[in-house]
């Protein structure tokens, strides 16, 4: 069923004085008119198109256009000034070269220098039809089969972006009457989002969901945001906004960087649910929130946990229907489970008791397996590698057959997260695979040690990057190690440290949170000669303690 | 305060409060983000800063995380998308 031309769609916010909204009616009729552009520049059914656009209506619309033209859409980052251009190109390159894509499209204020920095492979750039107008707007879309890939979701770093997350139509619209089901969405819904489209939550749970159940939503980019983390309670409470998802440190940033006098003048008793996704769900985190915004109208259990992912469209499982009691906690002794990886309940505050906050039951249709490190399913309560199959499994990794082999195991897919059921609940615990999460952003260590490494005074292949978990944060941040290549050069250790953090903020657009250079032999090899991640993590870890707080967990 | 001391203050702040790194000489063009010395985490509490030492108000939505680069870049933005407090 079509929704009501009349009612409010997208609001976007760039500032009290610059708010934007639109009806679906509206939003329909501008993606009409993009989508005529598109196929005035001669794009086809099947045929790939890259958004760069900030975030926003003319981006949401570009992005709906290449659907009702069958083409398959897939949005990258736009360039910031953090990004090297040279470095931005690079990336940009491998994406396009990948998904041999037709078209780019840019917005009208995407600047002139930048343009060379997009021109990369064989698609053409063009920049976004603005705004609504009458008279070109006929265009009535291309029937999809179910069976069609509708767009093309990438996750962030540099290795990262050559998988490029395929989904069918009906996997996605089967993924949205999941959640939607799940959330016991009505009509009286109304979602708040800071998340960048480029991301799963911001694209599916931000942008599809509302699109697919006529919902209002409510938005501001990541950037606006995070310099003014209050400007999310103020829409919250304006906009009666009732759902949202954040990453976990979203919590403690605005318990923490919201002044408390700024607070009164929030009600957010709106919220019904405010969605913790994307990063390891922290208790902590959500204690710390609750605290901070008691006096604002918060309903009991308005904090609740999903476990989510590009491959499986979005959500795998989702808490809140459990009453009063979700999302559900368990004491859990810390050494059993760091040493045996099983889980043993503690009495809650015990000595060497952790709390660990479930992130819900499987949608309907999903279903998650453990497995051991050889292989073997493993029974409740211990810690092993999710797996997952569902319904509305991603259809590979576009262009990338290997990739995708690798990722699935009859018909299951392998999330590389490591976690444990008990009672029906998934718990997410890390990553098998060193992935650094920062802020719900994916960072492949390897991608930095590559970074690091290209410096000619650190010893080619001995660097080291991890994450470490930032109580104060409430997300991890990335530590590096990096051997020279000389002795000598340790005498010129300040200047390799600034140079690394120049180079992996110009690449990756992150910054690090300490680098540490040592003389040659320092870092611990595999029998097979790499550098060890693991113990050398160890072993820094030994070495600063200032680092080891985050350990304690 | 004069601009040279607002530069001044936000300097001493950054330095003391928000840099990890002991034994970086900051100036006023010195680049924070871009350079990785700070994250985008701490961009509030410097513009939190800012606000006080420049005493203006700086409206949701008017700061871009480039025109928090350099000290130099904070204190023009401020002067430029900035409310003074008394008319908050």
């Amino acid at each position: 069923m079509a929704a009501p031309p009349d009612r409010p769609f997208i609001t976007m916010y760039r500032g009290d004085d610059d708010i934007t909204t639109v009806t679906f009616g509206e939003f329909i009729q501008q993606a009409r008119r993009q989508a005529a552009s598109l196929v005035a520049e001669g794009v086809q059914p099947g045929d790939r198109v890259v958004l760069i656009m900030p975030q926003g209506i003319q981006m949401m619309a570009t992005f709906a256009a290449a659907m009702l033209v069958g083409a398959i859409p897939t949005i990258l980052a736009y360039p910031n000034f953090k990004i090297e251009p040279s470095k931005y190109r690079y990336g940009l390159g491998g994406v396009t070269r990948n998904l041999k894509a037709r078209l780019t499209v840019i917005d009208e204020k995407f600047p002139d220098d930048l343009l060379s920095h997009v021109t990369v492979e064989d698609a053409k750039v063009v920049r976004a039809v603005e705004g609504v107008e009458a008279g070109v707007t006929s265009f009535r879309g291309v029937a999809a089969t179910p069976d069609q890939i509708a767009f093309i979701q990438h996750s962030a770093g540099t290795t990262g972006l050559q998988k490029g997350v395929a989904l069918a139509h009906s996997r996605v619209l089967t993924q949205l009457q999941h959640v939607a089901q799940s959330l016991e969405l009505t009509q009286e819904d109304k979602i708040y989002s800071w998340l960048p489209l480029y991301h799963d939550m911001g694209l599916i749970a931000c942008f599809m969901l509302p699109l697919a159940a006529h919902l209002h939503v409510v938005m501001q980019s990541p950037t606006d945001w995070v310099v003014q983390p209050a400007s999310m309670l103020s829409l919250i409470s304006e906009y009666r906004c009732t759902l949202g998802w954040i990453p976990n440190f979203t919590l403690q940033f605005l318990a923490r960087r919201v002044h408390p006098d700024d607070r009164k003048s929030f009600d957010l008793s709106s919220l019904r649910m405010l969605i913790n996704c994307s990063e390891p769900v922290r208790a902590q985190s959500m204690e710390e929130f609750c605290a901070a915004y008691a006096d604002c109208g918060l309903r009991p259990n308005v904090l609740q946990s999903s476990y989510a992912m590009a491959e499986n469209v979005f959500a795998v499982t989702q808490s809140g229907r459990r009453g009063a009691t979700d999302p559900q906690r368990i004491w859990v002794d810390s050494r059993t489970l760091k040493d045996r990886h099983v889980i043993e309940i503690a009495m809650r505050n015990s000595p060497g008791a952790l709390c660990l906050v479930s992130s819900g039951r499987c949608l309907a249709n999903n279903r998650v397996r453990i497995l051991s490190a050889d292989g073997q399913d493993l029974p409740n309560g211990h810690v092993g590698e999710i797996l997952i199959q569902s319904d509305s499994l991603f259809t590979g990794y576009y262009n990338r057959p290997d990739l995708t082999a690798k990722a699935m195991q009859d018909g299951w897919y392998r999330s590389g997260d490591l976690g444990f059921v008990v009672d029906e609940e998934l718990y997410v615990i890390g990553r098998k695979n060193d992935l650094i999460i920062v802020a719900g952003k994916n960072i492949y260590p390897h991608d930095i040690e590559e970074i690091v490494s290209s410096d000619p005074r650190i010893h080619d292949g001995r660097a080291v990057a991890f994450g470490l978990f930032n109580p104060d944060l409430g997300t991890e941040e990335i530590v590096v190690v990096a051997e020279v290549q000389d002795e000598r050069e340790i005498e010129n250790a300040f200047s390799i440290e600034q140079a690394a953090r120049n180079a992996i903020v110009a690449e990756l657009g992150v910054a690090v949170r300490a680098v540490y250079v040592r003389p040659p032999k320092w870092i611990v090899k595999s029998t097979a000669g790499k550098a060890a991640r693991s113990t050398t993590r160890e072993k820094l870890l030994r070495e600063q303690p200032e680092l080891s707080r985050a350990e304690a967990l | 305060m004069t601009e040279t001391e607002q530069a001044q203050a936000l300097l001493n702040y950054l330095s003391s409060n928000v840099l990890r790194r002991p034994g970086i000489k900051l100036t006023a063009d010195s680049s924070l983000v871009a350079s990785g010395l700070i994250d985008s985490f701490a961009l509030v509490d410097v513009l939190t800063k800012l606000e006080e030492v420049s005493e203006m108000r700086i409206p949701a939505g008017k700061v871009r995380p480039k025109d928090m680069d350099t000290v130099n870049l904070m204190l023009a933005m401020a002067k430029r998308v900035g409310k003074p407090r008394q008319q908050k």
